[in-house]
Parts: structure tokens; C-alpha cells; sequence
């Protein structure tokens, strides 16, 4: 359509006007009027620094924050994933019982808000569960080979126990909205699936493992992979109770550094580059799978 | 005959299994009940659910007076009002920018939208009360409903979206043919048909608003969430006081989302020209 051309022009030189002035009044405004002094150099040593001492270099707060981000995120997503699986299938079974007991849990947790479902389960599972896993005296008996490979998978372990029960927390937590996933993704296989199993003679068991949940898997892929993108921003949730997380680390530096411009815009960049990374990376691997079926 | 009765069995056994299984369930939710109670019994946890009423409201008088825990339902409730409102603005331009073919717009939205979808809220709010609202002179409150906006607003862009890409394109055709502008389009033949198609996905972001804004307490608005962990701070209530809130959450989203399905219901849906 030709003739439209020169009004979506004026669209264009509208919007660069605007979001020009809009930057360059906020800056005349740290400039001028907060008189904010930045000082970026400061920040790549809170990802790592060197120790003269032992002469190597150590994660600092934020690469400490960014690695707990990353352990939690995969452990969070394989917990959840395997509660969600359980809690999804319980929620299309034949018996009453079981879809009563996952309704009423993914009722709960769907309308009550993240922030005030971890607060109350957090002093339940710090105060009830953790003393009955009994970490401490687990860990204690434990050789040095372990602890290393537990470091390296859980973070510090003296933190364990704190860990423990944030990661469940959140598990718990996002194990919601992935078995609504689940279920829709079993729910999507046409019913036909299930009577030409059972006419295969198949027990609803079988038929379920066997025919319906593997077509259901390849429905379930894309959302799931979101769904685990919001995992990794919800982690953030947990910095409130006291888990060492990026957004926690992110705090405690914004206080003690002062630095608190800087400190709160690179953390938003970290979280950023790493969920966008994925949602990019899933969205290619998608792709790729498509084009097979 | 005989069909009849062995139907008539089937059914009775079905009852019974209808019966059985709902029992089993109040069991199970008894025996967490008293799974709670008990474990609060080994930390010696005292139970005070009788000093619950009077953070709720007190009465002097024949006057009725609201108590801190409704006082942050208010506050909760004007929060979510005026982000909501904020944030229907903010999807509906979002929207519309992404349907223009501009490219500084396409470029814009994509950025929001992005920028939004790949960063927790937690981070978002710090993001606009430690910087945004000290350079702009903000109040916390605006802050905070401005945090809450740009979050859904981005969400709301989509819904928006996909609502008006919904509408069949003979309207458009038709439309066009008795030569209304661009502007006139969206605001006399789509817009008006797209609310209907929108209105369901835009009552879970409602919902989905109010609970987000617990968050705000992170920078100490005084909503539910604050209130609450002002008076646990208090009292040491923990259990009593985290259950009432999350009940008053739950209250407010159960009955937006009744409310609006039976709205959904009187509004006839398919009169788009399917």
C-alpha cells in the first residue's frame, strides 16, 4: 500500500523523538539533579576477585549469586518437574481421591500469592522437615570427596540445610503450574489413543506410559520450557527467606557497596542474558525438532 | 433385564466409590490438619486464632472499625486498581505500536516486551524503586503501582494482541470497503468486537495482578502482605496471621474469577461474524 508510506514515517520519527527525549531527560536527571557519580569499574571484581595471598582468583557476591541462581534453577526444575508429573497425572486419573487431592493443592497455590505461599512453607519445611532430614550430622559423616562433589552441586555446605529448604520451596511451588501443563498435554491426545489401547488390552497403567504420555511429551516440550524460564525468575522469590541467590547477593552489595545504581542494573542484565539465552536456545532446538515431525 | 440390573449395580458401585473417595480425601485433610497442629505442639507453638478478629476489625461503639489486616486489603485492592488501569494502557499502545508498520515501533515493543518477559518482577521492582523513583522523585506507592504496570502491561500486549489478530479478516475487508481510516477501524469495528475475546484472558491477569502485588512489600507499602508481616513481627503469630492472609488472597482471586465467568457468560460471545 504505497500511498500509506509517509504517515507511518512520521510514526517512526514520533517514537525516536520520544524515546530520545525520555532518555535524555532521565539522564540530565541523574546528571543534574541526583548528581549521581557512577563507577562501573567496581563491578567486574564483585563477579571475581583475586586473592594475592593464595594467588588464584575467587568468585566474589554476585558470581556466588549467579552460580546458587544457576544450581537452583536446575535442581528447582527437576524437582518440579517430577512433582508437576506426579501432581498432572494424579489430576486426569480415574479415581476421585487423587483429583480431589491435586485439585485442591493447585487451587491453593494458584491463587494465593508465590511471596506468601513460601513464607508459610518455609517455616514448615525449615522448622519440621530439615530437622527430621537431619543434614548436619549427615554431612559430618561424610569423607572429603563427597563434600567436594557436593559443593560443587549444592554450594557451600554449611548452607546446605538453608538451601535444602528454599529449593523445596520453590519446587513445590512451581510442581503447580507444571502439572497443569501435564495435564493439558494429556488431555490433548485424542481419546481414540486410549480406546485402541485398551482394546489392545492394555491396563489404564500401561496405556497411560506406553501410548499416551509419550505423544503427550512432544506437546508438552514448548510450554514446559517456559514454565522453566519462570522457574529461574521466581528463584529470585526466594531470596526473601535468606537463600543466597543472585537477587540476595544483589542486595546485600547494593546496601554495603552503596553502589546501588550499578549493582541493581547488572543484576537485571544477569537475569536477563540467562533466560533470554534460553528462550532463544529452546526456541532454535523447537525449531529443529519440527522439523522432523 | 438383566442389562438394567448390572447398569443399575454399576451406578450403585460408582456411588459408593464417589462416597468413598471424597471421605478418603477429608481424611487426608484432616490428618494435615492435625500433621500442622501437632508439629506446631512440638515446637510448642501457642495457637492464638482468638487475637486473629481484632486485626481484622473492632467495633467501640456500634461503630465499625477496620483493623490492620483490612486496612492492607484496601491498600492492596487501590494497588491493583490503578496498576490494572495502568496496565490496560500500557498492552492496548504496546499492542496497537505492534501491529503499526513502523519499525521504531515494532522495535520499541520488542524491547518492552523482552526486556519484561526475561526479568523477575522481584528485580523489576528494584529496578524502579532503588533507581526510577529516586531520579524521577517518586512515592513509593507510585513506584510501585508503575513496577506492577510495565510487568502485566507486557503480558497484557500479548492478550491484546492476539485478541484483535482473532477477529475474522472480512471485517477488515469490509471495513476498509466503506472506506473508514485506519484510527476509525480499530476504535468502531475491532476493538469493540476484540473485548469480548479478551475479557476471560484479561480477568487471569487480574488475578494474576493482585497476587504479584505482594511483592510490593518488599519496598514497604503497607498492603496485606506488609500488614501481615508487620504484625508477625508483632506477636509471633506466625501460623495464625500467614493463614489469614493467604485466606484473604485467596477470598479476592476466587471471587474475581467468579465473578467475571458469570459476566463472561451474559456477554454473547460469538456475534463476531463466525
Amino acid at each position: 500500500m504505497p500511498p500509506r508510506r509517509p504517515r507511518f514515517r512520521q510514526l517512526d520519527l514520533l517514537i525516536l523523538v520520544a524515546v530520545l527525549a525520555l532518555i535524555s531527560y532521565i539522564l540530565y536527571r541523574v546528571q543534574f539533579h541526583f548528581h549521581y557519580n557512577w563507577n562501573w569499574q567496581l563491578i567486574p571484581s564483585y563477579f571475581a576477585r583475586y586473592e594475592p595471598g593464595s594467588g588464584n582468583w575467587v568468585l566474589n557476591l554476585l558470581g556466588q549469586g549467579f552460580l546458587m541462581t544457576v544450581r537452583l534453577a536446575i535442581w528447582g526444575g527437576l524437582l518440579a518437574a517430577l512433582t508437576g508429573g506426579a501432581l498432572g497425572v494424579c489430576r486426569v486419573a480415574h479415581s476421585l481421591f487423587l483429583r480431589l487431592l491435586s485439585l485442591t493443592y493447585i487451587g491453593l497455590i494458584r491463587n494465593t500469592p508465590p511471596l506468601v505461599f513460601i513464607f508459610i512453607f518455609y517455616f514448615f519445611i525449615s522448622s519440621q522437615l530439615m530437622p527430621l532430614l537431619d543434614i548436619e550430622s549427615w554431612i559430618a559423616d561424610a569423607g572429603p570427596g563427597t563434600l567436594k562433589g557436593l559443593t560443587f552441586l549444592f554450594g557451600p555446605l554449611e548452607l546446605l540445610p538453608n538451601f535444602l529448604s528454599g529449593l523445596i520451596c520453590l519446587a513445590l511451588f512451581e510442581s503447580a503450574y507444571v502439572s497443569e501443563i501435564i495435564r493439558a498435554g494429556i488431555e490433548a491426545v485424542p481419546q481414540g489413543q486410549w480406546e485402541a489401547a485398551r482394546a489392545l488390552g492394555m491396563h489404564s497403567g500401561q496405556a497411560m506410559s506406553k501410548i499416551v504420555l509419550p505423544q503427550a511429551l512432544a506437546k508438552m516440550v514448548p510450554p514446559l520450557a517456559g514454565q522453566f524460564i519462570s522457574l529461574i525468575k521466581d528463584s529470585s522469590l526466594i531470596s526473601l527467606i535468606s537463600i543466597q541467590e543472585l537477587t540476595f547477593t544483589g542486595t546485600e552489595l547494593a546496601v554495603s557497596s552503596g553502589r546501588v545504581f550499578e549493582v541493581w542494573l547488572t543484576v537485571g542484565v544477569l537475569y536477563f542474558v540467562l533466560c533470554f539465552g534460553l528462550a532463544r536456545l529452546f526456541g532454535r532446538l523447537e525449531r529443529r525438532l519440527s522439523r522432523y515431525h | 433385564m438383566n442389562q438394567t440390573i448390572t447398569s443399575r449395580l454399576r451406578q450403585r458401585r460408582r456411588h459408593w466409590r464417589w462416597a468413598f473417595d471424597t471421605l478418603a480425601f477429608l481424611i487426608v485433610l484432616l490428618g494435615l490438619g492435625w500433621i500442622i497442629v501437632e508439629g506446631a505442639g512440638t515446637l510448642h507453638y501457642n495457637w492464638q486464632w482468638y487475637r486473629i478478629p481484632q486485626y481484622l476489625y473492632h467495633i467501640e461503639d456500634g461503630v465499625f472499625y477496620s483493623g490492620p489486616l483490612l486496612r492492607g486489603l484496601g491498600v492492596t485492592l487501590e494497588l491493583t486498581g490503578w496498576s490494572l488501569l495502568l496496565t490496560l494502557i500500557f498492552g492496548l499502545t504496546a499492542a496497537l505500536l505492534q501491529r503499526s508498520s513502523s519499525w521504531a515501533a515494532h522495535a520499541i515493543t520488542r524491547v518492552y516486551v523482552e526486556i519484561v518477559r526475561n526479568t523477575p518482577l522481584l528485580v523489576q521492582i528494584y529496578l524502579v524503586y532503588f533507581i526510577l523513583a529516586p531520579i524521577l522523585d517518586l512515592d513509593r506507592f507510585v513506584a510501585a503501582i508503575l513496577a506492577l504496570a510495565i510487568f502485566e502491561g507486557a503480558f497484557a500486549a500479548e492478550i491484546f494482541r492476539a485478541g484483535i489478530e482473532a477477529i475474522p479478516k472480512g471485517q477488515w475487508e469490509a471495513a476498509r470497503s466503506l472506506g473508514l481510516p485506519s484510527h476509525a477501524i480499530h476504535r468502531l469495528v475491532i476493538l469493540p468486537q476484540a473485548i469480548r475475546l479478551v475479557l476471560p484472558p484479561l480477568t487471569g491477569l487480574a488475578v494474576s495482578l493482585i497476587k504479584h502485588s505482594a511483592l510490593v512489600s518488599v519496598i514497604a507499602v503497607a498492603d496485606l502482605t506488609t500488614e501481615g508481616r508487620n504484625l508477625i513481627a508483632d506477636t509471633f503469630m506466625t501460623f495464625e496471621l500467614w493463614f489469614t492472609v493467604a485466606a484473604l488472597y485467596l477470598v479476592l482471586t476466587t471471587s474475581l474469577s467468579l465473578l467475571i465467568s458469570r459476566l463472561e457468560r451474559r456477554l454473547p460471545m460469538h456475534s463476531a461474524g463466525h
